[in-house]
């Protein structure tokens, strides 16, 4: 029943300063506004630029040190090491079409159609669907939906060219299909001639030693421009967001500070008034606070709308695709709102307590 | 035993000397006027009375409890539970209508409640204004206003500080003739402090202070 009376007075008292109360959570909502777009464009920057440093290829490299190959249960030993992020085998070999040697590779079958490639055609499908490089379109006549005829060993295989990669590298000039039909077509079951490894940044040396000691016959290559360049642009870019964020969220609190000021000054004789009636100080500074936590809620709700809008449109504009914001995010935002307009609002409520009624009302 | 006793009272402030070893007492019931020139003291007084103020020395005592070294919180539990104030400015909250301003001084001593609140409105005569705001009330209404919020509580001191000083003085007689009737029917003490003869009349006891000092104490016998 008192909380009733309670949001009675309160939605009269907000409802008579409607305007301040809109320019302090307008205060609020720029900085959680920042605050989210920033995290959510980082989020998406790591996201975004690891998938495209991927389409350069993995940034640990494991190779056999002398002739040879590894067992495919090298993979998935590598795949469990710490902080190993994905991990994938190839194979290499050839193969002939029309007796003429044509290089193979081999992939796994799920991260065939993630690693970024640009593909002309569409991706395989069946059992029997590769991928061809793009030189070989031309060299071999090979259109999309053909069928052709691979030899190597006396063993012929059907398969049907379902697209077209073009990649700038080995794979424009080579067949790429799955572990699985590179095995049969290059006569090598159960063998991996290269490991790709996608290790944390930071954590490359770490792993590299970890698959060395692991693998004796392994020679680990880290891709280091690639590791490096990724590491470098993230940190740079999320101190840039991380310091526009904090001046920001500073020049806001200024502003809610100097507004909820200038509420508290206007409101002397209420609060006098409030005092001779018997509030403490605990009643009034309710009433204060009540309105920096309505303004914390509005300014955060309303930041969180503009920062993922914005969040979104710098990474269509960026990557040309939308980024997904983890979901903890509008409850941090909700709760630095409520943190800034609060902690913005303290000093000036302080000072609202120290109010002498008699000297107030006495009209001085 | 009186039931409001002041025991040499002083009240200091910086560079001036309000109050200087101020010693009365005042029955339960009695309607007792503070007169005297500006800077007398006799708001200082007031004040200190109402728990607005702390006395530099001295004992406050108000139904055998001394309220002079009360801290802050408790001075305003005291306020809510004892007395009404009716200031020379009504100090209405201008967002509320009459009977929201009484319900907020319901707020603070326990709980709204809109029937008792416009019942003492229409006790003072308002029943026509209940939800006007204050700056469509006149002077008077306004005042009457106060009293009804003074009074909501039914606290057993009511203290009003110049409560006609901007009133004409056919209002200021409304008001007076209000307070009497209240008066006559509960028997709340109250003092009032005014430096209007006219004003001063309508009491059953007269304090005339000068320079910080209780010059000369009058009992009339007009209630």
């Amino acid at each position: 029943m008192k909380k009733r009376w309670f949001l009675f007075f309160f939605r009269k008292s907000v409802a008579q300063r409607r305007g301040r109360v809109a320019i302090a959570s307008a205060a609020v909502t720029l900085a959680v506004a920042l605050m989210t777009a920033m995290i959510g464009v980082t989020v998406g920057i790591r996201e975004k630029l690891g998938s495209e440093l991927k389409a350069y290829g993995a940034n640990i490299i494991v190779s056999p040190l002398r002739e040879g190959d590894f067992a495919y249960d090298a993979l998935a030993m590598i795949a469990k090491l710490p902080s190993v992020e994905d991990a994938t085998g190839q194979v290499l070999g050839n193969t002939f079409v029309d007796q003429q040697a044509i290089e193979v590779i081999g992939i796994d079958a799920k991260k065939i159609s993630s690693m970024g490639w640009r593909i002309f055609g569409k991706w395989p499908e069946g059992n029997d669907e590769i991928l061809a490089g793009i030189n070989l379109k031309a060299a071999l006549r090979l259109q999309e939906g053909q069928r052709i005829f691979v030899e190597k060993d006396g063993t012929k295989k059907e398969l049907v060219i379902s697209g077209f990669v073009e990649k700038g590298g080995a794979e424009d000039r080579a067949l790429i299909m799955t572990i699985r039909q590179a095995w049969t077509v290059t006569g090598t079951e159960g063998r991996l001639q290269s490991i790709l490894v996608r290790g944390k940044s930071g954590q490359l040396e770490t792993i590299g030693a970890a698959i060395r000691s692991a693998l004796d016959n392994a020679a680990v290559k880290t891709v280091r421009q690639v590791a490096l360049a990724e590491e470098s642009l993230l940190g740079k870019i999320q101190l840039l967001m991380m310091l526009v964020t904090l001046v920001v969220i500073f020049a806001s609190a200024i502003s809610v500070t100097s507004t909820m000021g200038a509420n508290v000054l206007e409101r002397r004789e209420e609060i006098g008034l409030m005092k001779a009636l018997g509030a403490t100080r605990r009643n009034i500074s309710l009433f204060y606070m009540a309105e920096a936590v309505l303004i914390g809620i509005i300014g955060g709700l309303a930041g969180y709308a503009l920062g993922f809008l914005s969040a979104q449109a710098i990474s269509k504009g960026a990557f040309n695709s939308y980024i997904g914001i983890p979901l903890p995010i509008p409850l941090a935002a909700l709760c630095m709102g409520v943190i800034v307009a609060i902690g913005s609002s303290y000093f000036p409520v302080r000072g609202a307590m120290k109010y002498d009624p008699a000297i107030i009302l006495r009209g001085e | 035993m009186a039931f409001i006793e002041l025991k040499g009272i002083i009240k200091e402030y910086k560079t001036t000397h309000a109050l200087r070893g101020i010693d009365v007492t005042i029955e339960k019931g009695q309607w007792l006027n503070m007169v005297g020139p500006s800077g007398s003291g006799k708001s200082t007084l007031l004040n200190i009375i109402g728990s607005l103020d702390s006395p530099t020395a001295g004992e406050v005592l108000i139904d055998g409890r001394d309220i002079s070294r009360l801290s802050e919180d408790d001075m305003a539990v005291f306020r809510r539970e004892k007395i009404g104030f009716i200031f020379q400015q009504s100090h209405l909250i201008p967002y509320l209508s009459a009977v929201e301003n009484v319900m907020l001084a319901q707020y603070f001593h326990s709980m709204s409640d809109e029937k008792e609140a416009t019942d003492a409105l229409v006790r003072v005569g308002l029943e026509h204004r209940l939800g006007h705001r204050p700056s469509q009330l006149s002077g008077g209404e306004q005042q009457r206003v106060c009293i009804a919020r003074a009074l909501i509580n039914s606290p057993q001191i009511l203290l009003a500080d110049e409560p006609t000083g901007n009133l004409d003085r056919e209002n200021t007689k409304i008001i007076l003739e209000l307070l009497k009737k209240i008066h006559a029917e509960e028997q709340f003490t109250i003092v009032l402090v005014t430096h209007d003869p006219f004003v001063a009349q309508w009491g059953q006891r007269i304090l005339t202070m000068e320079d910080g000092k209780i010059k000369c104490d009058e009992f009339l016998c007009r209630l």
